[in-house]
C-alpha cells in the first residue's frame, strides 16, 4: 500500500505543520512515512510543497503524476503543484481563498480566475473540492486554524487508511492549548463540508 | 625603470617566476591586482607594486585572500583586468566565493593565481589547487618555467573574457620562486583601458545575481556549457604540444613536471623515441591528443607536481575510450605520492616504466607482430564483436522504449505545456512589516533621486531578496553596459549577490578602479559578525569610497532566528553579552557612521544621503529587529491599519513591497491577517490615505 499526498500552499499558512500531522497520524497507525518538504524559499510568504508519503515509502518525494490527493490551502498552489504531481485518478481539496502573490499585488502578473484554476485541475485529476476554508477557519474562531480545516476535509475524503479521530488526535497533539478548541471547531467543520460536497458530488 | 614595466620588447631579462607573471599580466592589460601575501606567491603583487610607480593602475595588499579575491573580481564586473594572487593555503580562505561566481563568470578578464608549495617548504600542507579548477571547471595553466608563466599570464585575459570566466594559473614553489630566462612582451598604453561601466542582466538576466532569475542550477547548466570552449583551447593552443611517435609508449608531463620530464627524456635519450605529450593546460586536457595517444601506444607515462590530477584526467578518458594499456604514474605507484619531483624521480620512473619494453624491443618502433598485431589488438580493445550495428540496435531499444511511455503520457504532456503559462509566479517577500522594508524604501527614494549609476552589492540574508526581482520582464538581458533599469521595488534593489561577505568586498574593487557611480553594499548583523569585519577594516585601510548598509535586525533571521550576538539572548532564551556593531565599525576605523531606525524612512533616506556624500568608507546603520520576534513576543493586538477614502490608486504603497499591502478595484488596500501596524505604509503614501499603525 502506498499513499502520497502533497500539501501546497503559501509559507506562513501552516502546510508544514499539517504534513507533520498527517504523518504523525500515519505512524500512530503504524505505518511508514517519509515527508519531504520542498520550499520554494526558506521564508515566510514563498511557495510551500511538502510531500507526504505513507506506505511501502521509501523516497522522500512524490513521483510526477503520482499525488493521490493534494491538499492546497491556496487555490494558486494547489495549480503549481498540481500541474504537475497530480495523479489522473487523484483528488484535490481546494482552498478557494486566494492569497495573492506580491507579483499581483503590484500588477505585474494577473493571478487566474478561480474558475480557471479549478477546471485546470479537474482536468488534471479526478476530483476537486473546492470551499472557502478559510471562511470556515474564521467561523471556527482563528482564521489560522486553515489548516486544521483542510485536515478534516481530508478525512472527510475516506482516502485515509485511518480514522478521522487518529487524524484529529494527531492535530490535538500538535497544537497549543490555547487554540485547541479552535482547530478541533476547524477539523470538525472541513469534515462536515467535504462530507456535502461529496453528496453533492 | 623597473624590469617589470620596461617596454622594450624583444629584450630578455631574468626574471623570477612570480615576477615573469606580474610581467604577462601587465602585457595583458591588467588594470587592477589584489592580493593577502603569503610565501610562494607574494612576489607578484609586490612586483606590480615596483610597477605601479611607472605605471597606473591599481593595487592592494588586502586584509586577507578572500577579500583581495573579491575586490578583484568586483573590478572585473565594471570592465577592469583583474589579478588576485595567493598561496595554497590562502586559497583554502577562497573557496566560498570562488566556488560559487563560476557560476556566472566574469566580465573583464580575471586572473587568478595560486602558487601550491609541493615538499611544504613554507607551508603546512602540499594540496595541490589544480584539483580545484577542475572541481569549479575552470581553465587551468600550468607553465613549466618562467617564460611560459609570462606568456600564460599574458594570455589569461582575452582566454578569461572569450570563456566569460576566471582563469586559473597554477604556480609551485620552484617556479615562483626560481628566475628564468624571460623575453619580454609589448606592454599596452597605459591609457588603454577598458570603458568602466555596469549592466546587472549583461547578456544574461539577473547576470551577477547567482540565485536570480532563472536560478542558480541554471546558472550551473551555463558554467557547465563553457566546456566546449575550453576544449577548443586546449585543442589548439600552442602551450599544449604532442610529439608523435612510431614507439608505443606515450609520457604526458604536465607544468613544472614537464621540465622534469623534458630532462628526464634526454637523459636517457628518449627524446624525440617516445610520444611526448607536454601539456601547459592541466584542465581541460587535450582530447583528441589524448585518444590518439590511446589509439597508438601500450603504456602511458604520466608526471607531474603535485596530486595525481593530470593522471586521472587521463585514467578517466581511458577508460570511456577503452584503453587496454598501462596508465602509469602517482595513483599506479611509478612515482611517490608526497612531496616534490625532480629530474632524477622522473627518470626513474621512466627508466622503469620504459625498461621492460626496451627489452622486449617493443620500445622504437612498431609491435614484434607488425601491424596486423595492432589491428587484432584494436579489435580486442574496441568495438564490440557485433561491431557499430549490435550499439546501434541497443540505442533503438532504448528510443522505442522511450518512445512506447511518451506516447502515453503525451497528452497528459500537452496539457501540462497548456497550463503551466497560467500559473503566476510567487515570489518569496519580506514579512509583512519588516524592518528591510524600511531601509530599502529609503535606500531607494536615493539611489532613484540621485545616483542613477550606483551599484548596490548584496550579501547573504533575508535582505537578499533585494535582489532576486518579482520576474519583472522576462527579456532583461543586454550587452550594453551603464544600461539602466529603474529600481521599481525594493526586491530589484540589489545589482549583485554571492555568498557572506562578499558585497563589500566587491563594492570596493568596483570603487577602487574607478566606477563612475556610487558604490554600496548591504548586509546584516550575523553576516557582519560572520564575514565582513575584514572587508570593513580592508575598505578602512586601502580607504575605498563606499558606503555599507547594516541592517540590523538582532536575529539570524532567515535560517530560522537563531541567535545572532546582537540578540541579547542566547539559544536557550538566557540573557547574553551583546556585541555592538557600532563600536566595532568605530574601533576599525570607520569615521562616517549614521546610526537610524528603520521604521522612519525620512531618516534612512538623510543617512543615505550623508553616507554616499561622503568620500571613503562610511556605514549607515538601521537597527530594528525582526518584526517576527518582536509580535512573537509582544502578542499582536489587532491590527488598526487602513486605507481611507483618500486612496488613488496611484500605487506608490506597493513600491514598498510590503505583503500585507494589496491592490483591487484601483484602490489599495490592506491585508488585515498579515498587518502589524509597522507604520511604514502610512509613511510612503504621498496624499496621507493610509491611517492607522504607529
Amino acid at each position: 500500500m502506498q499513499l502520497n499526498m502533497i500539501v501546497a500552499g503559501v509559507g506562513g499558512q501552516g502546510s508544514v505543520l499539517a504534513s507533520h500531522i498527517i504523518a504523525e497520524a500515519a505512524i500512530a497507525h503504524g505505518l511508514a512515512v517519509r515527508v519531504g518538504e520542498t520550499f520554494g524559499a526558506a521564508m515566510r510568504g514563498g511557495a510551500v510543497a511538502s510531500h507526504v508519503r505513507m506506505g511501502d515509502v521509501a523516497s522522500p518525494l512524490v513521483k510526477k503524476g503520482g499525488a493521490d490527493a493534494i491538499l492546497a490551502l491556496e487555490p494558486l498552489e494547489g495549480l503549481r503543484v498540481g500541474v504537475d504531481y497530480l495523479s489522473p485518478e487523484g483528488i484535490v481539496i481546494l482552498n478557494t481563498c486566494p492569497n495573492y502573490p506580491v507579483d499581483t499585488s503590484i500588477g505585474v502578473f494577473p493571478y487566474p480566475p478561480l474558475e480557471r484554476i479549478q477546471a485546470d485541475l479537474r482536468s488534471l485529476g479526478k476530483t476537486v473540492y473546492a470551499f472557502d476554508a478559510t471562511e470556515l477557519a474564521i467561523q471556527a474562531g482563528n482564521a489560522r486554524t486553515l489548516n486544521a480545516v483542510i485536515l478534516g476535509a481530508l478525512a472527510g475524503t475516506g482516502l485515509l487508511p485511518f480514522s478521522a479521530q487518529i487524524l484529529e488526535e494527531a492535530l490535538a497533539a500538535r497544537v497549543p492549548a490555547s487554540s485547541l478548541e479552535s482547530n478541533r471547531a476547524a477539523f470538525r467543520l472541513g469534515l462536515q463540508r467535504l462530507e456535502e460536497l461529496k453528496k453533492g458530488a | 625603470m623597473n624590469v617589470i614595466s620596461l617596454n622594450q620588447p624583444g629584450r630578455r631579462a631574468l626574471l623570477m617566476g612570480n615576477e615573469a607573471i606580474a610581467r604577462g599580466a601587465l602585457e595583458g592589460g591588467l588594470e587592477l591586482a589584489a592580493a593577502y601575501p603569503g610565501t610562494p606567491s607574494s612576489e607578484v603583487v609586490e612586483a606590480l607594486y615596483e610597477a605601479r610607480r611607472d605605471r597606473d593602475f591599481y593595487v592592494e595588499w588586502s586584509i586577507n585572500e578572500k577579500v583581495a579575491f573579491e575586490v578583484a573580481y568586483g573590478a572585473s564586473l565594471v570592465g577592469a583586468r583583474c589579478l588576485c594572487a595567493m598561496k595554497n593555503a590562502g586559497f583554502n580562505w577562497v573557496m566560498d566565493t570562488f566556488m560559487t561566481i563560476s557560476y556566472t563568470g566574469c566580465k573583464a578578464g580575471m586572473l587568478i593565481v595560486v602558487a601550491d608549495d609541493p615538499d611544504a617548504h613554507y607551508s603546512s600542507n602540499e594540496q595541490d589547487t589544480r584539483v580545484a579548477a577542475e572541481y569549479n571547471r575552470l581553465f587551468c595553466f600550468e607553465p613549466s618555467n618562467q617564460e611560459e608563466a609570462r606568456q600564460m599570464a599574458a594570455a589569461s585575459f582575452q582566454i578569461s573574457e572569450h570563456l566569460e570566466l576566471p582563469v586559473f594559473l597554477r604556480s609551485v614553489t620552484r617556479i615562483s620562486h626560481a628566475s628564468g630566462d624571460v623575453t619580454l612582451g609589448i606592454l599596452p598604453e597605459v591609457q588603454n583601458r577598458h570603458q568602466l561601466g555596469f549592466n546587472k542582466h549583461w547578456k544574461l538576466p539577473y547576470r551577477w545575481n547567482v540565485y536570480g532569475p532563472p536560478g542558480a542550477v541554471a546558472k550551473h547548466d551555463w558554467l557547465l556549457s563553457r566546456g566546449a570552449l575550453m576544449d577548443e583551447i586546449a585543442a589548439t593552443s600552442s602551450f599544449n604540444r604532442l610529439t608523435p611517435s612510431p614507439s608505443r609508449i606515450a609520457v604526458i608531463a604536465s607544468g613544472l613536471g614537464a621540465s622534469y620530464a623534458d630532462e628526464a627524456l634526454t637523459n636517457l635519450g628518449l627524446l624525440g623515441v617516445v610520444q611526448y605529450l607536454r601539456l601547459g593546460i592541466a584542465y581541460p586536457l587535450p582530447n583528441a591528443a589524448l585518444r590518439q595517444i590511446f589509439a597508438t601506444t601500450d603504456v602511458v607515462v604520466v608526471i607531474e607536481e603535485g596530486d595525481p590530477m593530470v593522471e586521472r584526467q587521463v585514467l578517466r578518458l581511458a577508460q570511456a575510450e577503452d584503453f587496454r594499456g598501462k596508465i602509469l604514474g602517482k595513483d599506479s605507484g611509478l612515482l611517490k605520492p608526497t612531496g616534490e619531483i625532480n629530474t632524477d624521480l622522473a627518470e626513474e620512473a621512466l627508466a622503469k616504466a620504459t625498461g621492460n619494453l626496451t627489452a622486449r624491443g617493443n620500445l622504437t618502433g612498431l609491435p614484434a607482430g607488425g601491424l596486423s598485431s595492432v589491428t587484432a589488438r584494436g579489435n580486442l580493445t574496441g568495438l564490440p564483436a557485433g561491431g557499430l550495428s549490435s550499439v546501434t540496435a541497443r540505442g533503438s531499444n532504448l528510443t522505442a522504449r522511450g518512445s512506447v511511455s511518451l506516447d502515453a503520457t503525451m497528452s497528459r504532456g500537452e496539457l501540462r505545456a497548456e497550463i503551466k503559462p497560467r500559473i503566476t509566479p510567487r515570489s518569496s517577500t519580506l514579512c509583512a512589516g519588516c524592518p528591510h522594508l524600511g531601509s530599502y524604501w529609503g535606500l531607494k527614494k536615493v539611489l532613484n533621486r540621485q545616483s542613477e549609476d550606483a551599484i548596490v552589492n548584496g550579501d547573504i540574508g533575508c535582505y537578499e531578496q533585494a535582489g532576486y526581482g518579482l520576474f519583472t520582464k522576462k527579456d532583461l538581458a543586454s550587452p550594453e553596459d551603464s544600461k539602466r533599469y529603474p529600481i521599481l521595488s525594493p526586491y530589484t534593489i540589489l545589482d549583485t549577490l554571492y555568498v557572506m561577505g562578499s558585497g563589500i568586498a566587491m563594492a570596493q574593487g568596483q570603487a577602487q578602479i574607478g566606477y563612475p557611480g556610487k558604490c554600496l553594499a548591504v548586509a546584516g548583523d550575523s553576516t557582519f559578525f560572520h564575514a565582513t569585519m575584514p572587508a570593513l577594516a580592508n575598505a578602512v585601510a586601502n580607504q575605498a569610497d563606499i558606503a555599507f548598509l547594516i541592517l540590523d535586525n538582532s536575529w539570524t533571521a532567515m535560517t530560522g532566528h537563531q541567535p545572532s550576538p546582537t540578540s541579547c539572548r542566547n539559544a536557550l532564551g538566557n540573557p547574553a553579552t551583546r556585541l555592538s556593531i557600532e563600536k566595532v565599525v568605530e574601533a576599525l576605523g570607520v569615521h562616517d557612521l549614521h546610526i537610524v531606525a528603520p521604521y522612519d524612512v525620512k531618516a534612512v533616506e538623510g543617512a543615505v544621503d550623508k553616507a554616499l556624500a561622503f568620500h571613503g568608507p562610511s556605514v549607515v546603520l538601521a537597527r530594528g529587529e525582526c518584526m517576527l520576534q518582536v509580535i512573537r513576543r509582544t502578542k499582536r493586538r489587532w491590527q488598526t491599519t487602513v486605507v481611507t477614502e483618500g486612496c488613488t490608486g496611484c500605487k506608490t504603497c506597493l513600491q514598498l513591497g510590503c505583503p500585507a499591502i494589496t491592490f483591487a478595484d484601483e484602490k489599495a488596500g490592506i491585508d488585515r491577517l498579515l498587518c502589524v501596524d509597522c507604520g511604514l505604509c502610512s509613511q510612503v503614501c504621498p496624499f496621507h490615505a493610509i491611517l492607522g499603525g504607529k
